[in-house]
Formats: structure tokens, sequence, C-alpha cells
């Protein structure tokens, strides 16, 4: 195998690089590695990265043999329940913990003072509804629960504000003690001058926009399993990220990172919520050291819907303008949102600056707190609700330049990342527009909308850029066994992504080996090495390179024990199938072979993920098409058909990648039609924390779904030629909906969800304008 | 009282207060069914009931004396891969499962509409499975899957280790 290094600086010295997680931007020191395995560009030879095989773990998730952190029990194990507050904003003046303490099968109760002051639990002063006030251990869930409930608790209540309009009011109560805006003025982006940018527009198109708050709704909720052995605590978690969790126990409870340990086996979905240590955690492993047994604390749906992070509402107010050619000359937009009490993962406004070619971009937002439950990263945080703002300007600017959307965009193409002015890793967004239009049909298939019936057809389009690069530090070990199976290492997680197969494959290709030989170990801080937090769409292309850097020094080794026994020299010998062949021979040996002759004389391949390319934007592109039947009478609607074309480099499973598009589109069409957190705001208590009256789709409102990549390995981005893919299909989905919808009714609808009542609203205000 | 699951014959203590679904996962340790709302609306603690589908989580135990109940641990008869059910090969092959929290109530229900109607259309099974709440959203390859069993694409039981791509 060749090996190169990529940068200047030698291998094992250390430089500084910069890593994009989810629109932020960070930069960090990182070893050089000590090698870095040849791009694979798009001439590679590959057979395993890039074959459609089924998910390695799907026997185990079919059989029912899978196991998630509710289905951990433990010797003794007991149970713990968070009591909540029921009140907005205030102060607790009193709590009676004794008669919950003498319920049946109770062993103990924590309340206000109890939980070390690092855990931030149990509070007297109330900041939401929802916030823990107290919990209870019993002997099993339904104990600790009734006793909980049987907790008084009297409270003095304080004036609160649950919107961005009452918090941001002149006499606002104080939501939190240092201000309830944050950093007491909005952040502000800029490039140009937008009086220029007016100035120079033909078409102007001024908006409001809004968008409701999101929950996250994994089935699996937020829990986790605590047990003590001397001063060394094990904690099961349902987490995105097990070297945090870590991180945030050992400071919480103040104890060594050596001595906890993070275990995280399957996983029920996180889709961003689950990125630390919360409150179930502290519990769990409080209870566990008082009582000297294991404890679990696994939220119940309520809590669950309650607080365990969102995505947080927002108010756009965008001006879009450009020449009659379709040029954009002017984007700017003011942005309002509500964070709740705490939180804050990048705007929407990050958006507005990178997805098109314009010389005058600004935007201001402005982040307030509210006595809400705090808001968490939420799949393409950010960019999900700057693309429905974006999007929606687009599609109606298009109509006012009496231009086509997609030419529209192609003429505003960038072909640099224009909000710091870098060139990309690889850009396929213009192939993302052609092959979704052609497969959607976006010319030629025009189904007018009738007037014979109350259905009317309409069709939609809107675009999205994302972030998703990866980077270090990120390491992995491979090992192989002494009857040559093989066991890759890596501290990461596989929330339903698919990343054990993606590692695998990524192994058993570099290698040389069959993929059933192959095994990836995840989920354990304890045995393996670190990785960063499932985030971002960092997995792949963070850990991956790490995974084949790997496999390929290991590869070395294993040459090198080989060619003395097949009287040859490494670099005659090549790998495949788990078989090392001497090139131009018929002379070759097992992978088995060879280590059972080495006996316990263990290879080991280590590998870690290099820094990222300087100064280069590496992101992933789509554009999704839609079309939708609305229902004037009822205000329904039905996505018919959808489209996405998406550019993400490599794809090592496409199986598995489309299932992601999928389940980002899905995700996307609820939060289109139906999906909306309601906060009543005279009581400040949410009034939908169920899955009845919180509606996330069912299989009965997914239309045909044609989801798919645009070809194209991407070897600048880092040397498996693969950018990241979990975010970016939920990001164009609502505007692109919303533009169908605008289109078969002939009224412009501008804040989502798009329930009946929405619909049939803004249908009774544009007859009343007629 | 006398239940049995999965073929299999308990003799339980009574258990007053006690769902299905507790009854499954805590005293029979049969994890599989999970328990996600706790209140009839998504789908996850499904499991058959006599031939019928119900929530277990809303079932009360008691009420399920001298009942027969399969679970997703029923589906499959063994351990090994060339035992799972033409439903469950479908289930990998079309990836109908990512996380796979939702999956075993998927499967159960599934398997109820397929036992009930061996050739449902895509609308009949899309409203057959739309008491099952999924997540990631795996609804197009859960249809794939349905369909592609009630088509026969799944009836050979295939050599083992071939849901393993080698
Ligand atoms: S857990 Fe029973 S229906 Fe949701
Ligand atoms: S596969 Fe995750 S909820 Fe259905």
């Amino acid at each position: 195998m060749p090996r190169k290094s990529k940068t200047a600086a030698k291998p094992g010295g250390f430089v500084s690089t910069t890593v994009e997680i989810e629109g932020r931007t960070e930069t960090r020191i990182v070893e050089m590695p000590a090698f870095e395995p040849a791009a694979w560009g798009d001439d590679a030879e590959l057979g395993i990265v890039g074959s459609r095989v089924p998910r390695m773990d799907a026997p185990e998730r079919v059989t029912g043999r899978a196991r998630y952190t509710a289905d951990i029990t433990r010797p003794g194990m007991l149970y713990a329940f968070i009591l909540r507050s029921t009140i907005p904003r205030g102060t607790i003046r009193s709590i009676d913990l004794t008669r919950a303490s003498k319920m049946p099968g109770v062993f103990d109760v924590l309340g206000p003072g109890d939980a070390p002051a690092g855990t931030r639990l149990f509070n007297r002063e109330i900041f939401y509804a929802g916030q823990p006030v107290a919990a209870v251990c019993a002997e099993n869930e339904n104990a600790a629960r009734n006793a909980a409930h049987a907790i008084a608790v009297e409270y003095d209540a304080l004036p609160f504000a649950v919107t961005f309009e009452d918090a941001s009011a002149k006499n606002a109560p104080r939501v939190r003690a240092k201000g309830n805006v944050m950093e007491n003025a909005p952040l502000v982006m800029s490039r140009g001058d937008i009086d220029d940018g007016i100035k120079a527009a033909d078409v102007i198109v001024r908006r409001e926009y809004r968008t409701p708050v999101q929950l996250h709704t994994a089935l699996e909720p937020h829990g986790a399993a605590a047990e003590w052995e001397g001063d060394r605590l094990t904690v099961w978690e349902s987490t995105q990220g097990i070297f945090r969790v870590r991180g945030d126990i050992a400071k919480a409870l103040d104890i060594a990172l050596s001595k906890v340990r993070v275990i995280k086996d399957y996983m029920g979905g996180g889709f961003g919520a689950k990125n630390s240590a919360g409150p179930h955690t502290y519990v769990a492993a409080i209870f566990a050291k008082r009582q000297g047994r294991a404890v679990r604390c696994i939220n119940d749906r309520e809590a669950e819907q309650l607080d365990s992070g969102n995505r947080p509402s927002s108010t756009q107010r965008v001006t879009i303008g450009a020449k009659k050619d379709g040029t954009l000359t002017v984007i700017f937009a003011s942005i309002d949102v509500p964070l709740g009490i705490s939180g804050y993962e990048g705007g929407p406004g990050q958006i507005f600056h990178e997805m098109y070619a314009c010389p005058n971009v600004r935007t201001e937002e402005t982040f307030a707190y509210v006595n809400a439950s705090g808001m968490a990263a939420f799949r393409g945080p950010g960019y999900v609700e700057g693309a429905f703002g974006l999007e929606c300007a687009m599609n109606t600017l298009a109509k006012g330049l009496k231009l086509d959307p997609i030419a529209l965009r192609k003429k505003n193409f960038t072909k640099r990342e224009p909000r710091q002015d870098r060139p990309y890793s690889g850009n396929n967004l213009l192939a993302c527009y052609k092959e979704g239009a052609e497969a959607f049909g976006w010319l030629t298939e025009n189904r007018k909308p009738t007037t014979e019936n109350s259905k009317r057809v309409g069709k939609g389009v809107a675009a999205q850029v994302w972030p998703t690069g990866g980077g270090p530090p990120a390491y992995a070990l491979l090992r192989i066994n002494p009857d040559g199976t093989i066991d890759v290492l890596a501290g990461t997680q596989d929330l339903g992504t698919g990343a054990r197969t993606v590692l695998s494959q990524i192994a058993a290709e570099s290698i040389g080996a069959k993929l059933s030989d192959v095994r990836a170990i995840i989920g354990d801080t304890e045995s393996l090495p670190y990785t960063g937090n499932s985030w971002g769409s960092m997995t792949t292309a963070s850990v991956g390179p790490a995974v084949r850097m790997a496999a390929e020094d290991a590869q070395h080794q294993l040459f090198e024990a080989a060619a003395a026994m097949l009287d040859s020299s490494p670099s005659s010998l090549e790998a495949r199938d788990s078989r090392i062949i001497v090139r131009d021979t018929d002379r070759s040996m097992t992978f088995a072979e060879v280590t059972k002759k080495l006996g316990n004389v263990m290879i080991m391949g280590k590998g870690s993920r290099g820094p990222n390319p300087a100064d280069t934007a590496i992101m992933t592109f789509g554009a999704q098409f839609a079309e939708v039947e609305v229902d004037i009478d009822t205000g329904i609607v039905r996505v018919l058909r959808f489209t996405a074309a998406h550019d993400a480099g490599r794809i090592i499973n496409p199986t598995l990648a489309e299932s992601q598009l999928e389940g980002g589109i899905i995700q996307g069409i609820g939060y289109a039609l139906f999906e909306e957190r309601i906060l009543d705001r005279k009581r400040g208590l949410v009034m939908n924390p169920t899955m009845h009256d919180y509606k996330i789709p069912t299989m009965a409102d997914i239309p045909v779904i044609d989801a798919f990549f645009v070809s194209g390995a991407d070897p600048v981005a880092n040397h498996t030629g693969a950018r990241g893919i979990a975010e970016p299909p939920i990001i164009p989905t609502a505007p692109a909906i919303a533009a169908a919808v605008s289109d078969a009714i002939g009224v412009e609808m501008t804040e989502i969800p798009l329930t009946p009542w929405r619909v049939l609203a803004a249908l009774k205000k544009a007859r009343a304008g007629r | 009282m006398r239940l049995t699951v999965n073929g299999r014959h308990h003799d339980l203590p009574p258990s007053p207060a006690v769902t299905l679904l507790e009854l499954l996962r805590d005293r029979l340790s049969l994890t599989g069914t999970k328990l996600v709302c706790d209140r009839g609306e998504c789908g996850a603690c499904t499991v058959q009931l006599d031939g019928e589908i119900v929530y277990s989580c809303l079932t009360l135990a008691e009420a399920c004396d001298g009942s027969s109940v399969l679970t997703v641990e029923g589906l499959s008869s063994g351990g090994a891969d060339s035992a799972l059910s033409p439903l469950q090969r479908a289930f990998i092959a079309k990836d109908a499962a990512q996380c796979g929290f939702c999956t075993p109530g998927q499967l159960i229900a599934a398997h109820t509409l397929l036992a009930n109607n061996p050739a449902p259309t895509d609308e009949e099974i899309r409203a057959g499975m739309s008491g099952n709440l999924c997540r990631c959203g795996t609804y197009p390859n859960i249809l794939a899957a349905i369909r592609a069993v009630a088509e026969g694409e799944f009836e050979a039981a295939p050599a083992a280790g071939a849901t393993r791509a080698s």
C-alpha cells in the first residue's frame, strides 16, 4: 500500500486544524498520524466499500436480542423516578419527603440540597415546568413513581416568560440572573452592504416566516443504569457520546476519569438530544452510591417530551432581492429564537451566508432565554430552521422574477464557500439539481391543479448545505485474532445509523478481509480508544479514516509476518477475502494460516484521524422535490411523491445511507405538516407532552420516496472520500413541501406546521383579501 | 394464572395491577418488547394475544389468564440467523430497522397483518401498520419488507449466514 503524508508536518508532530461541529468551527491541536493512507479517489478499486451489505447488527435488532439501556438489569437493581416541577418559575417554599420515604418498596429519596453541587440538581429555584425537584429510589418502577407523586411540594410562584416576545419585552420578568437575551445583544454576521444590495435589486421579497418547536421524540427515552464497585462507577447510558458522558459524570461527581466507565451498546435513536449526561444519569449514580446497589433511571414519555431537549422555534424576517436575470443582490434576515432556559447550538443565520453566491448578506439573530425546558441540538440544528426562511423566500422570489426556482438556484450557485471565502473539498450541488429534477420530472410532469373537486396538486423544491467534514481526534485499533478473525475497536456509538457496519466495511476493505470475519466493537470508554460524539454527521468521516489507517497498519505487520512464511517480500503481497497472495504467483495463505502460526503473537494496528485540509469547506449538498395534494375543504395536506438528490462524497453503504435520507425526509415531513410543541403562554406549561398530541408521521403519511446520491468521491475531505449524511436530508424538506402547498392552493404559506386549520385560515384570508 | 408465551407454558402467581408488558419484560425477562409511551399511542409494545394484536402496555396481565401470547422472541425458532422467519429476513434485507427500538412491535404487527391478509395492497399495509410509530423513518423499508414477504420473496430458508455478506 502506498503511504504518504499529505501535509508538511512530520508524523508524530502536532498541528492545528479546524473541525466543524453542528455548524460551529472549533480549532484543535492534533497529533499527525504516523502515516496517512493514500486517498481513495473516484478510480479506487473497492469491493466492500460502496456495496449494499445488510446492516451487520440487524439480526439482533429483529429478534429482540439487542439490549438497550432499559433492558439492562443487574443483581439487586433498584429503580429511580424523578419528580418535576409543575410551575414555570418560582421557588420551593416547602417540600415534604417523609411520606414518600415511608411508602412501600421505597429505599431512598433525594430533594433540594441532597445532590452534589456539580449535578445542579434539585434547585429550590424553579426556572421551567418540568425541572427536576426530587427523586425516589424504590424496588420497582411503579413504587418509585407512586412515591414521587406523594411528595408534597409548595411553590411560591414568580412571573415568567415563555415566549420570545414576553422575554424580550421592556419590563420582562428575569428569566435568568444574567439577563434574558444571550450575550445581551444580537449575533450579527455580515458581508457587503445591505443597502447597496437593496438598491441594486429589480425585485425584492419581504416576508416573515415562523417555525415551531420540534421535539426529538426518539422512541428510546433518555436513561441510565449505574453501579458502583468500590469507588469505581459503571454507567450504561443511551448516548451519542460515551466519552462526553464520562467527562460530565467525573466533573459533576468530582471523581477521576479513570474511575468512570460508560457503556452504550444498542441505542434507540438520539437525533441530537443525547449528547451529554443528564438528570437521569446523576440520579442513578447518586442513588446507586447511597444504596450500594445498581440503580436504573429511565425517563417516562412525559419527561422525555417535556425535558429532554428540542429544536427551538424561530421567527425570521427575511428580505431577499435579485436582478431581473435572477442574480441575487441582497439577503437579509432578522431572526428571533427563544432558546428555552439554556442551550445554544448555532442559529438559523448561518445557512443564509452559505447557500448562495450573493455579495450582500446580513443576519441579525437574537437568542432569548425563556422559562421552558432548554433546547438541544436536533438533526441539522439551525440550518433546518434557517432553510425554511431562506428557501421559502427563494421560491417566492423565483415567482416574482417569473423564473423557474431551479434556474434561480443554479444562477446563484457558488463555486466557493462564500461565508468564509474558501474552496470546497468537493461540490456536486449542480448534479443534485439536475439529477433530482430529472428523477422527479420537474419540467415534464405537470399535474395541473384541478378545479373539479376539492383536491389541489402542487410541487415545490428546496436545497441544502451542511458542514460535514468531521475531523480529529478519533482513534481506532484493529487486532487480528489467532483464528484470523478481526476486531475493530473504536469508542464510537451506533445510534441506529449503521456505524458498526460502515466501520467494518472500511476495515475489511482496507486490510483485505472478508466482511464476515470483521466485527466492530464500540461503545465502551474503558476498553476502547477515544472518538468524539456521534453528532454533526461526523462519525463516518471522523472514525472511518482512523479505522482505515489501523487496518493498513495491521496489514503491513501481517505482510511482514507472511512474507517470511511465503518466502517472499511484503511489497509483493496483496490481500483479498482474508487471503494473502504473492502477486503473479499461485502461492497464498489465508489470514488464519498466518495467525495460527503466530499463535498468541498478536497483530495490532493503530489508527488515528489526521487533520482536515487547511482553509477548505467540507460540506454536503442536496436538493429535494415534493408533490402534494391539498384538500381545500378540509385543509389536509398529503405528500404524494418525494424525490431527494444529495452529494455526500463517497457512500460507504448506499442502502444504509439511503435509509438515513429517508429518515431525515420523514422527520422533515413531520416538521412541515404536524409537529409542534404547544406551550400555554398564560400558564407556562406544555400542553402536548404525549405521542398522541405531539404528532410524528405514521406509515400512512409517507409517500413513495425516491432518495439517492449523486456519484463522486471526495478525496480532498479525507482519505476515505466520504462526508457526513445524517443531518442534511431533513434540512430542505419543509420548504420544499411549503412551496408545493403554496403552488397547489395559490396562497403563500409562511408558517409551519401546515396543519389543516393553518391551511384553511390561509385560504380564508386569501379569499377575504380578493 | 396460566399463560402461554411463544409456545412455552407458564404458571404465574397472581399479579394484580401489572400490565402484560411488565409481566413479559420484568417477570419473564423477555425484553424484546419495548416500552415507549405506556399509554397506547405508539405501538412499540405490540404483541399478539390469541391471534390478535394488542398494545401490551394497556393490557392487564390478569385478563390474559389462559391466553397465548406471541412476542418478537417467538418469531424465530432459535438463535441462529437461519432460523429467522421470512419477515425477519425481509426486514434485514430491506433495511427495515435503523435503531431497532420500534422493530419488535413492527414485526408483530406485520406478522399479524400477513396472517390475516396474506396478499395486502400497499394501501392496506399503510393502514394496517399506521398504529406503529417509527422515529427513524423506516416506513418505506418496512412496507417493502412486508410486500416482499407477501410476494413470496423470502419463503425458502436461506443457507446459514446468508444474511451476512461475505
Ligand atoms: S408503549 Fe404501548 S403503545 Fe406505546
Ligand atoms: S427504527 Fe428507530 S424508531 Fe423505528
